[in-house]
């Protein structure tokens, strides 16, 4: 089971850092825009909108890993002072909240992927991109949420004196 | 009736479920995914998703990521210890010198970037030690660090500001020019206290007799450390005022300008770059996690009646629209205390704002008042940002008490000013207003 | 639908609309469920909610497919990157100059029917639309004719884009809320946004000295009343009249308050220094021509083509074409 765990936390981990990259495509597109349009006079219709489809898949990549590292915001008043079972319990309880919030990410994005996919849904602007491919990234976030609050469980349960 | 009851069911279990110390994304989107399976249905908890989807490819909350890489790329560069050098070397010999000093960097380090956590974390390595070794009462030393590193809040570039001015639907342009003046005024303010109190008391300041002046010709030399912040701050603020870009467009070339000065003072590197973005990346995800738990609190607090049944309140009772403003901020400030920003904004700014509007007052106006208790939270315990980001670097002997009584002048400092606004609107609005008349 | 509880022979929905509070056409969404409900005696009850209090605006057609609220007011443009029919039943750019023309082909010529077979496979009820006339173009250099438009940079959306992009337009897709400061700033020389009320309101005429008769992107403009077919099944014949009835009244009387509210606030542009430019209807004439070709590059399905179709045939048998 701990390797388990380990083997999703080196997943999330290895996601997060390709993601990281791609904040770097969006300045470059951005600038690109910015050049084009004051520069050139001749504003892309394409760039902006890629900036913005990359976005999404950016952000909610590095939302498991950062479930891992503790980075979510949290009021940590009363738990920073807890210890013991105490302290594993409401760190499980935070996890399954995670885990919670995940699955229903999950549950309600799939059809809407699945539908946007066999409509063959565009944004509808003047570039025109199909638009399920970035969609797709939410259903999976979520599940690599899921996996992550559930690698931690294990983690906590097994070593309880690391929490 | 009913929705008075969502209202008190909601923000209790807030508060209970914070408490816990679980992510504040998954508490509000948890609460919201009980409330809505309660009080609206099941088939409703879509709602949540759609949200998410918009939120995935918004323009402008793209500017987030932008603004903290070029945060980040900036802290590593070494053109904040150019400053800091420069600014000793002006400064040492006036009382109170270094802290005022401290105040001016990071009114600079707020024109140049988004996010307080580069000033707070770049005094607290320079300016803390320095300050300390020449004697300084060590709260007048850490409350300057915490207040001047909340500067960037109201003065743009600003990422909490972005999110305010999205959530409230008003031009970000016009929000950023809303907040140069008041961002001014209070760095101002923290000047004036810094320097009357020393001067009442030199002895919290102590000047060395030691401390020799630099020659005339070598002080104008260390002034070229002011050149690249000049150059980053004219490309991002510049960028936007002279419309070459967007506020978001604004940020790429803030990266970019970040990136050159790092080119210059040789700190680009591969390894650079790849930390600089590991940070963004962080940051971004929590800030955007929050905000999908946020619209998915605040879209069944909506579609259940609560924000109606507050409305409906606040026009029930007979009281002047002053004493309902008084009110609201007083709620931002308590909220303040145990919250984040962005979670603030995203939580009371769909609920405020209409009540602003139906009372007529200014959203700009507001905005900035708005910003002024964001930066009360930002240095008031016990969850603070600055806090935090010293607590990291605090030395042997300090203890986070005296951090929390340094803070005390300043929170009242921000009080007063934001009073001050509060009576005259005219200050917050001349500047956006003015720069709205320019080229017609 | 699971929320619409029928407790005493009451039925209480809830609608999203697409503006924000406090808007004349928000009010007209008030009115719209104050008539339904005196029309059913109480029976139907709908609380409206301004566009992106629940979700935004653009996603409301999933919201309501899923049961989230039971009906909504929409633009059916947000949803044409779906259903390709849905970019000739919201606004045709240099399509029907008067609002009663393309009321018209809803009511007269199949619009209705062909609009209702769009919505049914999602598993909503296409109700009824509001139609009402332009949305003004603002711009900071003279177009004085339609070929005038080349080589500019411009902010319009949907369909628009992408037939002002074929008239040599560089179209920039910019949020509404930083339409004033674009053109403020020069980074944009025309753009669309609001109706003419509503953008003298945001300061237009502080930042655009020339506004554009007719909007020819937007000439005239359709939103819709869409209820989820399970809810609406529910509803008994008295009920589903009363959507369509009040449907059909709003669309005048919204029209109507717009139709002087324009006059109105067209003055007021001119007060504050504004150049109102009347497009010459023959340059416009000549433009539509062209504008059929984009239409034929949007109408990429059976559907929207027999749609496209039938409004052009309208068009010619009304010498517009
Ligand atoms: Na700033
Ligand atoms: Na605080």
């Amino acid at each position: 089971m701990i390797s388990l765990a380990r083997r999703i936390t080196a997943l999330n981990r290895g996601l997060f850092a390709l993601a990281k990259w791609l904040i770097y495509a969006i300045v470059l597109l951005m600038l690109w825009e910015v050049l084009s349009r004051y520069v050139f006079s001749a504003p892309t219709s394409w760039a902006p909108e890629l900036a913005t489809l990359i976005f999404g898949p950016f952000f909610l990549l590095g939302g498991p890993y950062l479930l891992h590292l503790g980075g979510h915001v949290a009021v940590d008043v009363a738990s920073a002072h807890a210890t013991g079972r105490l302290a594993v319990l409401l760190k499980l309880a935070g996890l399954f909240l995670a885990a919670v919030f995940g699955a229903i990410l999950l549950w309600f994005s799939v059809p809407l992927v699945m539908q946007s996919f066999s409509y063959g849904e565009t944004s509808y602007s003047a570039w025109n991109p199909i638009v399920w491919p970035a969609k797709a990234f939410l259903p999976l976030s979520a599940i690599l949420l899921i996996l992550q609050a559930f690698a931690d469980a294990i983690t906590a349960i097994a070593e309880p004196e690391n929490v | 009736m009913e929705s008075s009851f969502v209202l008190l069911f909601m923000f209790t279990s807030l508060i209970a479920f914070m408490l816990s110390g679980a992510g504040l994304a998954f508490v509000l989107g948890a609460i919201a995914f009980i409330s809505t399976i309660l009080l609206w249905g099941p088939a409703a908890l879509i709602v949540t998703v759609l949200n998410t989807f918009e939120t995935m490819t918004s323009e402008s909350l793209m500017a987030i990521p932008l603004y903290v890489l070029m945060a980040s790329i900036l802290q590593k560069s070494a053109i904040i210890d150019a400053l800091y050098d420069a600014m000793e070397a002006w400064s040492a010999r006036l009382n109170g010198g270094l802290a005022v000093g401290t105040i001016i960097i990071c009114t600079i380090l707020a024109a140049m970037t988004g996010v307080v956590g580069a000033a707070v974390a770049a005094m607290g390595i320079l300016a803390l030690p320095s300050m300390l070794s020449r004697g300084y009462h060590p709260p007048l030393a850490l409350g300057a660090i915490c207040a001047g590193g909340t500067l960037g809040i109201l003065i743009p570039p600003s990422v909490v500001t972005i999110v305010y001015a999205i959530t409230a639907q008003i031009s970000i342009g016009q929000m950023f020019a809303a907040g140069i003046v008041p961002g001014l005024i209070l760095a101002g303010s923290y000047i004036a206290y810094i320097l009357i109190r020393t001067w009442l008391n030199p002895s919290l300041a102590p000047i060395p007799d030691d401390i020799e002046d630099l020659p005339l010709g070598e002080k104008l030399g260390k002034l070229k450390a002011l050149i690249l912040p000049a150059f980053v701050v004219f490309g991002v603020l510049g960028s936007i005022y002279t419309g070459i870009a967007t506020p978001t467009e604004a940020a790429a070339v803030g990266v970019l300008g970040a990136a050159i000065s790092a080119l210059v003072t040789r700190r680009l590197s591969f390894e650079m770059l790849s930390g600089a973005a590991t940070e963004t990346l962080r940051v971004t995800a929590m800030i955007l996690w929050i905000t999908i738990g946020a619209r998915a609190f605040i879209s069944v607090f909506v579609a259940t009646g609560g924000a109606d049944s507050i409305l409906g309140f606040v026009e029930g009772v007979e009281a002047s629209r002053w004493v309902v403003l008084g009110v609201m901020v007083l709620v931002l400030i308590f909220l303040g205390l145990f919250l984040d920003e962005i979670g603030i904004i995203l939580l009371c700014v769909p609920v405020f704002l209409p009540i602003i509007i139906a009372l007529e007052f200014d959203p700009l106006w507001f905005g900035v008042l708005f910003m002024i208790t964001a930066q009360m939270a930002y240095i008031t315990p016990p969850f603070g940002y600055t806090l935090f980001y010293l607590k990291g670097v605090l030395p042997e002997g300090i203890g986070i008490g005296q951090v929390y009584r340094g803070v005390i002048p300043f929170f009242f400092i921000q009080v007063v000013v934001l009073i001050f606004f509060a009576i005259f609107p005219g200050v917050v609005t001349w500047l956006p207003e003015a720069l709205s008349q320019v080229g017609k | 639908s699971g929320t619409a509880a029928r407790a005493q022979g009451v039925t209480k929905w809830r609608m999203q609309a697409l503006w924000g509070g406090g808007t004349t056409p928000m009010m007209y969404e008030e009115k719209f469920c104050a008539r339904v409900a005196e029309l059913t005696g109480g029976s139907l009850e709908i609380t409206p909610f301004a566009g992106g209090q629940i979700v935004p605006s653009a996603q409301a057609f999933d919201a309501v497919r899923g049961g989230a609220f039971e009906m909504m007011k929409t633009y059916d443009g947000y949803t044409a990157g779906k259903i390709p029919a849905h970019g000739f039943s919201s606004t045709v750019p240099f399509g029907f100059p008067e609002a009663d023309q393309y009321e018209a082909w809803f009511y007269e010529r199949g619009g209705l029917d062909m609009v209702r077979e769009s919505y049914a496979p999602a598993g909503l009820t296409y109700v009824a639309p509001t139609v009402y006339g332009e949305e003004p173009i603002h711009s900071r250099v003279p177009v004085r004719t339609i070929a005038d438009f080349d080589g500019l940079k411009g902010r319009f959306v949907g369909l628009a884009s992408a037939v002002m992009a074929d008239f040599g337009v560089s179209v920039s897709p910019l949020p509404t809320s930083e339409v004033y400061s674009a053109l403020d700033k020069g980074l944009i020389d025309v753009a669309d946004r609001g109706d003419i009320k509503a953008n003298y309101e945001e300061g237009l005429h502080e930042v655009a000295k020339y506004l554009i008769l007719p909007g020819v992107h937007q000439p005239t403009t359709a939103t819709s009343y869409v209820a989820n077919t399970r809810a609406f099944e529910t509803l008994d014949d008295q009920q589903k009249a009363a959507l369509a009835v009040a449907a059909r009244e709003i669309s005048g009387s919204l029209r109507q308050d717009i139709l002087v509210a324009n006059g109105e606030y067209l003055k007021k542009f001119q007060d504050a220094g504004v150049e109102i430019i009347d497009l010459d209807p023959e340059d416009i004439a000549q433009a539509r021509a062209k504008a059929v070709e984009s239409w034929k590059k949007a109408a990429t399905d059976e559907l929207s083509t027999r749609m496209m179709e039938s409004q052009v045939a309208l068009m010619q048998e009304l010498r517009l074409l």
